[in-house]
């Protein structure tokens, strides 16, 4: 294969750096970049209020007894309301932000395929964000984010209503998005990037755009039949008249499963990016880890029932516990294959890495943890107790939220073209790596100790390690207004760096940071091998990209740039 | 054949700039996912009925008459028809045969009414009898609503061929909204079956 070097084509016309209005990221916008920064603002305004019903929750749990909440009615609302912005409003929107800003970068496009669907996709999510808060003032929803009937048809307030009508938005607007990802990513790849040469990243949106067309339609219809039976006096789920309770667990988790990968799959293609560019490392098994996302993406819609395992009619069990085991095996190979990546590699412990590493240590208690829920026998002995919510906490914080963190320390210099802080950043790490395991390994132990998860009042015998996860919880809560402080400094203050500060070879990094409205001067060539680090003809492209757009302190592009050293790519 | 199959598919496309094509490519595939994914609703209701009726000794329940399929089923081939005059309708603007176009559609659109009131007639007659009547007009609604908007698409879409806005360089909204009505009737055909068949 001849190599390639020139990574703009012969493209010699210069272009600046643009410097984007803070008005721009307040209105009707069609530019994916845009769209993607008011994805990223947006569901980190929710983290700060889910993550503020967290702190309510530990802070309730500090003593046995009710201290905050006046009743269980309103700690129910307090769990509701936070995993429902955690997942609908945090995660998921936030894996969005990424994939809109970065996938049309990655292949070299000017924008995603439908960019006014694309801005009307993300335009859904604020409205729906204030619907569901809406319904803490008319009555908020008490029926968990599973919301189960009877409690979300006979025993939750209006707010309950409300929430299924956000959910609704919600899901449309993930629909969209997701339609537009496909088409984007099937059809406006740049010549010379077939399927197997697509950033990793690409990949694990494509999986999970995939399960976000085919699962969602089923949370839509769930939430119809839920809407009717409260507003429209049906009975679909009330057995009195021949509805059936089990039918809204069965559909809601033929999504809410799925859903999971909706939340994990983006993360797992930014740590495929993080790991092989700070490690200078070419990826370890680029079409095993590709391939293993479609197969989560598969076989993710065959385990919902082990949600159900106390329900499930025992013939079913066993086959739903079969394949929630085989559902470790693709993401058993993601694991082994970035530790193969690491092996070996030029280390860099900036904060990204950092955090990508704390992730592979965090996710694989979770994956174990999940393993162990997989088995009908664990399953039914610590169902609805808090090792359910240690296990989902590590899969979903210590698995999506430490990857989001790690992603935006990676691409906060591409999106601003000004580093995040590294000492800040490393101590938001520490932080965030002890306070999280202390608030969530001990639900463990709780959990095997008996405690049930959804109450406000428990057995004394709990309250040692209670206040262990609380205090720890106020830990952690206090370390995202580091990050945020971060965000906020470095965008003012931030060290300003140039096209690509990572000396990375995937095509996001081959224009200037930020990029200008239309990504690209001319079409950029991808690199053969988006991670072939530590080849010559690597260094002679990152090479010719340094000197194609030079950093902005004028010395020579080496010197300039403070992750990682040049050698070695 | 699928649309795009149409003969004079081909010569078209060669008269589209590189990026047009693009945008052209991008709207086809953005339809066909947009129909598998939103068939998947349709899906996910048959199986609500599915699961419902199996809770029950029978179906409908003891004591429950079943809606006449007649009305249903003449509606129904009345829907398959439409296609055939969808299909027309998007072959003539192709060829620029406006003529043409608005006799294929007009048919279309006259017989997607009679469906919608064929429909809306048995919806409303249906009287209450609990689990069943819920399942049935929960269905036949969905599906009402889904007839109605696309409907109404595309009779926007004949005004609009009226004031001249779509010939063989601009048949895209004209394909999305066939596409669009292909939808409506095999979610139909699927819902048809379950609620009058099965």
């Amino acid at each position: 294969m001849a190599s390639i070097t020139a990574p703009m084509g012969g493209e010699t016309r210069s272009i600046p750096a643009p410097s984007p209005r803070i008005a721009d990221y307040l209105r009707w916008s069609i530019d994916h970049k845009i769209i993607g920064v008011q994805y990223i603002v947006t569901s980190l305004f929710f983290f700060v209020i889910g993550g503020a019903l967290a702190m309510l929750i530990r802070w309730e749990l500090l003593t046995p007894t009710l201290d905050l909440a006046t009743n269980g009615s309103q700690y129910n609302s307090l769990f509701t309301l936070h995993g429902t912005v955690m997942i609908f409003l945090w995660v998921i929107p936030m894996m969005a932000g990424f994939g809109n800003y970065l996938v049309p970068l990655m292949l070299g496009a000017k924008d995603m395929a439908f960019p006014w669907l694309n801005a009307f996709a993300f335009w859904l999510i604020p409205p729906a964000g204030i619907l569901l808060l809406l319904g803490w003032f008319i009555g908020p929803p008490e029926a968990g984010w599973t919301s189960y009937p009877p409690l979300s048809t006979l025993y939750s307030p209006d707010g309950q209503t409300l929430w299924a009508m956000a959910l609704h938005l919600l899901g449309i607007s993930s629909i969209l998005g997701a339609i537009n990802f496909i088409v984007t990513i099937r059809n406006m790849r740049p010549e010379g990037m077939g399927y197997w040469q697509m950033p990793l990243f690409v990949w694990a949106v494509l999986a999970t755009a995939i399960i976000q067309v085919l699962a969602t339609p089923f949370l839509t219809g769930a939430l119809t039949l839920l809407i009717l039976d409260r507003v429209a006096g049906t009975s679909f789920f009330d057995p009195s008249n021949g509805g059936d309770v089990l039918l809204w667990q069965n559909v809601f988790w033929f999504y809410s499963h799925p859903a999971v990968y909706i939340m994990i799959l983006p993360g797992f293609g930014m740590v495929s990016e993080v790991l092989a560019t700070h490690a200078r490392k070419p990826i370890f098994g680029y079409r095993a880890i590709a391939l293993s996302s479609m197969a989560i993406a598969l076989v993710g819609f065959t385990v919902w029932a082990h949600h159900m395992f106390t329900a499930l009619q025992p013939e079913l069990r066993i086959p739903f516990m079969i394949t929630s085991m085989i559902i470790a095996v693709p993401t058993g190979i993601k694991i082994f294959s970035w530790l193969g990546t690491l092996w070996g590699g030029k280390i860099h412990f900036t904060t990204a890495m950092l955090f990508a590493l704390g992730f592979l240590s965090m996710f694989v208690i979770g994956g174990i943890s999940g393993v162990m829920l997989a088995s009908v026998p664990v399953d039914i002995h610590v169902h609805d107790t808090y090792f359910v919510v240690s296990h989902f906490h590590f899969v979903l914080f210590g698995g999506s939220v430490f990857l989001i963190y790690s992603g935006l320390y990676h691409w906060f210099p591409k999106i601003t073209g000004r580093l995040l802080d590294e000492r800040l950043g490393k101590l938001h790490f520490v932080l965030t790596y002890v306070s999280f395991f202390f608030t969530f390994f001990p639900q463990h132990i709780a959990g095997l100790e008996g405690m049930p998860r959804r109450i406000a009042v428990y057995d004394p015998m709990y309250t040692n390690i209670n206040q262990l996860i609380s205090f720890s919880a106020f830990v952690l809560g206090i370390t995202t207004f580091i990050l945020l402080y971060n965000l906020v400094h470095s965008l003012v203050a931030g060290e300003r760096v140039g096209a690509n500060p990572w000396r990375s070879l995937t095509l996001e990094w081959a224009t200037t940071s930020p990029p200008p409205p239309y990504n690209f001067v001319g079409d950029p060539v991808p690199f053969e091998d988006p991670y072939g680090y530590g080849t010559e003809e690597a260094t002679a492209y990152l090479d010719a990209l340094d000197r194609r757009f030079p950093p902005p302190t004028k010395l020579p592009p080496t010197a300039a740039v403070p992750h990682p050293e040049p050698a070695g790519d | 054949m699928s649309v795009s199959d149409l003969p004079s598919q081909r010569v078209l496309e060669k008269q589209l700039s590189r990026q047009e094509l693009q945008e052209l490519r991008n709207k086809r595939t953005g339809l066909t996912i947009f129909q598998i994914s939103w068939i998947l609703v349709f899906v996910c209701l048959i199986i609500v009925n599915w699961q419902l009726r199996n809770g029950q000794v029978s179906w409908p329940p003891p004591g429950v008459e079943a809606p006449s399929p007649l009305l249903p089923t003449v509606a129904t081939l009345g829907l398959l028809v439409s296609v055939w005059f969808v299909r027309r309708g998007l072959r003539a603007i192709r060829a620029d045969e406006q003529a043409a176009f608005f006799r294929y559609w007009r048919a279309a659109l006259g017989l997607a009414v009679a469906f919608v009131a064929i429909v809306a007639f048995d919806w409303v007659r249906i009287p209450y009898t609990g689990i069943y009547s819920d399942v049935f007009r929960m269905m036949t609604g969905f599906h009402e609503v889904h007839a109605l908007a696309i409907g109404t698409f595309m009779g926007m879409i004949y005004r609009g061929a009226r004031a001249g806005n779509y010939g063989p360089g601009n048949f895209w909204p004209v394909e999305g909204a066939a596409g669009l009505w292909y939808f409506v009737v095999f979610a139909w055909i699927l819902f048809y079956a379950v609620l009058y068949l099965i």
